[in-house]
């Protein structure tokens, strides 16, 4: 199509969109459209006044070819042509820049890889190289996950582990700043794979019309492959801490074959979780159960095996790091009353020594019952009044405790225990919970995951129901409600259980909160009550069997929210017991102290530290450097400036450095450092921080140094990308078919030093193709009227 | 809940005091207040005299679960699931078997008190404590499986315990299942081996502890600093002991992980100063005490 336009129109599409029309005739417009008139109105008059056997209609068409006919002539006249702009030979530079990643070494469909082509491409002795020689001074880069220059292609390696295109651009343009530069061509696959946004490194190259021109290399799209794109583990767990891990699936050609997950912590295999792959483009995403034991930075790995015809391996496995953490988290459980509930969920945690709930249970009126504390001092004198006494615990339960036992400050202070402290609230169903309690209209309204209705003023045995549990969509794969092996034996779990009671009406969510339980409302013969019916709602004539409440048919049995930096989690059932002692469950049923201990460990789990340390990638290769990250905030949780802060930074062969810590001066409580590993194993990085004689806490990290394998993460090429980055900034983009036609365009489309050039027009073929065609078609025609 | 023989549940006379009463008819499928019968209950009687034993056999202090006197308990007519009102908590009285234990009643030693003793301590755990509790008794058998759905069980005159095969299996899959009983009211070595014997049949190899004074039920919600030998109605005018259970204990069973299930109190009768607190002649001392280790007992076994 291109090669048509050429021959037709002389030049390829590209100079006409760069160039302005012009006309060269040295004759004044009046003076053409003159002898245009002279010349062509008698012509088109003679058709138009002939009679002899012509019809009206006849001459309408023959006068109008004559007519076009001169019309082309005219504009032949008119010397039409091309004003472009165009680069001086050799006055300009041209960067070329060459993606030296090892996605560059897969090969393509073809079986030639990506590398082979660039070489190609840019072989000194081909026409390409030869082309733009010709026009330009050529600087050559390589870039990975930085850019450098370098004088040809014997340079490249093709090993660089991440790309960063936006950098490698940025570097381009900085270096040859001060110099004409024509623009830029990047040859790659488009892998970028940086955590930055490509435009803001395109917003200055458009400012200095800088035009890049990209040759993407890669096929577009795989035939053949299984990746393992992503896990959303947390960064910290606690030791034994039961976790499921979303595992993201990517695969092409291989939909409905059943392939075997394998998760490794430390070359060990811990479990493996078969899935079916989905149908090409379908992302399956694979909940896996796996529980850490060993303290200590552990790395995990996921993988599925290469599979028959598959040509990038690399992707098919993914690593990451987990702190597992071997210490004691505080929870505090505060409880109105004594309750059955107390007692069997603190049984059901009581042999994990990572737990400890701190009990302070109001037996009487103004009377406390404190139980597993660190000090005979603590809570002595009940619920805390000050921040620095409830930040001390990393997760709040409250039980049926109304919302006039706290003062307005004790409230707001619990709602920013969630918000401000990133702690986590628990409220657990009760005759003196959620609107029955009298929290609607309090700060906690605000932070719980549940609309507060106003309450009825029903008895709690005119409120009470039994609800059938279930896990909801999102409840049925969550670390909390999986209480058994696989998802299907928890399910078959759940659906033993036996209906647990509640008092509060609970049936809504607030957006964006997540419910994980749900409950289908069972009546209870004799039973007195609503039986479970809202209030205005019919009752049940039966007195027997099912009887939904709420408009979607249930209630809410568990749901979270996140809320500032923490979560609030309600739990509206008051005797989750029974899941323990009913004679329905079978007496070696682990079903209560999974769920307990699942709850309370998830309460915890991502509640920060007053002192957190972070590396800012949490995988690099030997050479890159490392920068570290600490946050320190006072046991009030503010942030604190001026601290003495140091890192120790144990490398694997178990040498231990001290790496002093720079509070950033940007950020309140934030403090950096920087250091470049030089061998490839797992670091670990130990922060503590203090001031004077007081210790704010310590925060434990580490970084894995490995040949990282995100460049094989969708080894397809990017062309959308590519395709982005030459139309922002005014350039083309090109196959490695299509590259032949770069050195022309970069001559008229490129910046630098350029002068004003003059195309002719007139020759054009499409112009004499018009004259023969008219004229043809006028004798034609005369010819078939029998006009000739 | 378990179906009874009409025969069964009209068996005993409603007299007071010590003796085994028939406990009020709920009706279960109705809302409000149950029966209450006060009068009958609350009257007082005469004390009554030290019970008397049956015959022993070779492999038992007394008898055998299928000993031809031994018979089963009576109906306890409260026992229903789900209960007439919705509580927190219900203070469950075990009905198990027993043997005759003379005057002419046989088999229901566990009712010895019921329900005037229940009710009166029930009354007054409500106004020391903001507990939720049910106002009135609630017997179960140990055979009924909606046992399990009543966390905390009080036993008495356990000296006179005979369980059946069934009694055994629910009584352990009680506690194992993480329920609290609450031994109350025998007395002596005869007694305690009778006891001891049918413990032994509900866990064969769960050895019966004392529980000193640093135990937390001593303080879980009054500081007990010592241990009372609660006497028997009207026994308090010289020894408050019958028959040699001269030392008041209190002792426990544990589960595998050291969670106390059984807590057994020995030579004493919380039960009887429950019943009699209100008469001007009980000692203080001793119904104080009596209240005082029945709220502990409870927030123990709710807090634990």
């Amino acid at each position: 199509m291109s090669s048509l336009f050429e021959f037709l129109f002389k030049y390829r599409p590209v100079l006409f969109q760069e160039g302005d029309l012009s006309f060269l005739t040295p004759w004044p417009l009046t003076v053409v459209a003159v002898g245009a008139l002279v010349l062509g109105v008698p012509a088109v008059l003679t058709y138009a006044m002939a009679r002899g056997r012509s019809r009206r209609r006849d001459r309408w068409v023959l006068g109008s070819l004559r007519g076009a006919l001169f019309g082309v002539l005219f504009l032949i006249v008119m010397q039409p042509a091309l004003v472009l702009t165009s680069v001086v030979p050799q006055r300009n530079f041209l960067a070329v820049l060459v993606d030296d990643s090892r996605s560059m070494t897969i090969e393509d469909r073809d079986g030639t890889s990506r590398a082979a082509k660039a070489a190609d491409l840019l072989d000194p002795e081909g026409d390409l190289v030869a082309a733009l020689d010709e026009e330009f001074a050529l600087r050559y880069f390589r870039f990975s996950s930085a850019a450098a220059r370098v004088g040809g292609l014997d340079a490249f390696t093709f090993d660089g582990s991440r790309t960063r295109m936006g950098g490698a651009l940025a570097h381009a343009r900085d270096e040859l700043q001060g110099v004409p530069l024509s623009g830029i061509v990047v040859v790659s696959d488009g892998g970028d794979n940086a955590d930055e946004a490509i435009g803001e490194a395109l917003l200055p190259l458009r400012a200095a019309s800088v035009p890049v021109f990209t040759v993407g290399l890669g096929d577009a799209e795989m035939e053949a492959d299984v990746q393992v794109s992503r896990v959303d583990v947390p960064e910290t767990a606690l030791t034994g801490t039961s976790m499921v891990v979303n595992v993201m699936v990517d695969a092409r050609g291989y939909a409905g074959l059943t392939v075997p997950i394998v998760v490794e912590d430390m070359g060990r295999i811990v479990t493996t979780e078969n899935v079916t792959l989905p149908r090409d483009g379908q992302p399956l995403v694979a909940p896996v159960a796996i529980t850490l034991e060993t303290p200590g930075a552990r790395e995990l790995t996921f993988r599925i095996a290469g599979r028959v015809n598959e040509r990038v391996l690399e992707n098919n496995e993914l690593h990451t790091v987990v702190q597992v953490r071997d210490r004691t988290e505080k929870i505090l459980y505060f409880e109105g009353e004594p309750r059955h509930e107390v007692a069997f969920m603190l049984r059901a945690v009581r042999a994990d020594e990572n737990l400890q709930v701190v009990l302070l249970q109001r037996t009487a009126e103004n009377k406390f019952f404190r139980r597993n504390l660190d000090d005979p001092l603590e809570l002595v004198e009940g619920f805390p009044t000050t921040r620095e006494d409830l930040y001390r615990y990393r997760a709040l339960v409250l039980g049926s405790i109304e919302a006039s036992f706290f003062t307005h400050d004790q409230l707001d202070m619990i709602a920013d225990f969630v918000s401000e402290r990133g702690g986590t609230l628990l409220m657990l169903g009760g005759r003196r919970a959620f609107a029955e309690g009298g929290y609607k209209g309090t700060p906690l309204e605000d932070v719980l995951p549940v609309v507060l209705d106003e309450p009825t003023g029903a008895t709690p045995t005119e409120r009470l129901a039994f609800l059938k549990v279930e896990p909801t969509p999102a409840g049925a794969n969550h670390p909390i409600t999986r209480i058994d092996g696989t998802a299907e034996q928890s399910a078959t779990r759940w659906d033993s259980l036996p209906a647990v009671s509640t008092t509060n009406i609970v049936t809504e969510l607030k957006p964006g909160a997540t419910a994980l339980l749900q409950g289908t409302v069972v009546q209870r013969p004799g039973m007195p009550g609503t039986g479970g019916q809202l209030p205005g709602a019919q009752p049940d004539e039966q007195d027997t069997g099912a009887a939904p409440a709420g408009e979607d048919g249930g209630r809410v049995v568990m749901a979270f929210q996140r809320y500032g930096r923490g979560r609030s989690m309600v739990l509206a059932v008051q005797d989750t017991w029974l899941w323990q002692m009913d004679h329905t469950v079978a007496l070696d049923d682990q079903s209560h102290e999974n769920f307990w201990r699942q709850l309370l460990r998830w309460l915890v789990a991502e509640t920060p530290d007053p002192v957190e340390a972070a590396p800012t990638t949490v995988s690099v290769e030997t050479g890159e450097p490392v920068t570290l990250e600490a946050n320190v905030l006072d046991a009030g949780f503010v942030e604190v400036n001026g601290a003495a802060v140091n890192a120790q930074v144990t490398l694997p062969t178990g040498e231990v450095r001290d790496l002093p810590m720079e509070w950033s001066v940007s950020d309140d409580g934030l403090y950096t450092a920087s250091f470049t590993p030089q061998m490839d194993g797992l670091f670990e990085v130990s922060v503590d921080a203090g001031r004077d004689t007081v210790t704010f806490g310590t925060a434990a990290t580490s970084v894995r140094v490995a040949p990282g394998t995100d460049e094989f993460r969708d080894p397809r090429q990017r062309r959308t990308l590519m395709e982005r980055i030459a139309d922002e900034t005014g350039g083309r983009y090109y196959t490695a078919e299509t590259a032949a036609n770069l050195p022309e365009d970069l001559q008229f489309t490129g910046g630098g030093v350029t002068v004003t050039e003059e195309r002719d027009l007139w020759d054009m073929p499409i112009l004499f193709l018009l004259l023969a065609g008219l004229m043809g078609a006028e004798w034609g025609y005369r010819r078939k009227r029998g006009l000739a | 809940m378990v179906a009874l023989p009409p025969c069964l549940l009209a068996t005993v006379t409603l007299t007071g005091g010590h003796e085994p009463v028939q406990p009020p008819m709920h009706d279960g499928n109705t809302a409000g207040s149950p029966a209450r019968p006060e009068a009958a209950a609350l009257e007082p009687s005469t004390p009554p005299a030290g019970p008397t034993f049956l015959a022993g056999t070779p492999s038992s202090p007394y008898a055998l679960p299928d000993d031809p006197f031994a018979s089963p308990p009576h109906a306890p007519a409260a026992a229903q699931f789900p209960p007439p009102e919705w509580h927190e908590f219900y203070f469950t009285r075990a009905a198990y078997s027993s043997y005759s234990r003379g005057w002419g009643r046989r088999g229901n030693s566990w009712a010895t008190d019921y329900p005037k003793s229940d009710r009166q301590f029930l009354t007054v755990l409500q106004r020391l404590t903001n507990l939720d509790a049910f106002s009135y008794e609630n017997a179960v058998l140990l055979t009924d499986e909606s046992i399990r759905r009543y966390p905390f069980l009080y036993a008495l005159e356990v000296g006179y315990m005979s369980l059946s095969p069934a009694e055994i299996e629910g009584l352990r899959d009680y506690l194992m299942a993480g329920g609290f009983l609450v031994i109350d009211d025998f007395w002596g070595s005869q007694e305690w081996l009778q006891f001891e014997y049918q413990m032994s049949l509900v866990f064969p190899n769960r050895p019966i502890v004392d529980l000193d004074l640093e135990h937390p039920v001593f303080s879980t919600f009054y500081d007990i600093e010592e241990i009372l030998q609660v006497p028997a109605y009207g026994r308090w005018g010289g020894r408050t002991s019958e028959r040699d259970g001269y030392v008041p204990y209190v002792k426990g069973i544990h589960d595998d992980e050291g969670r106390l299930m059984v807590i057994v109190n020995w030579n004493t009768d919380l039960g009887d100063a429950w019943e009699w607190a209100e008469q001007p002649d009980y000692p203080l001392q001793y119904s104080t005490f009596a209240f005082q280790m029945g709220v502990n007992m409870i927030i123990y076994a709710m807090s634990h």
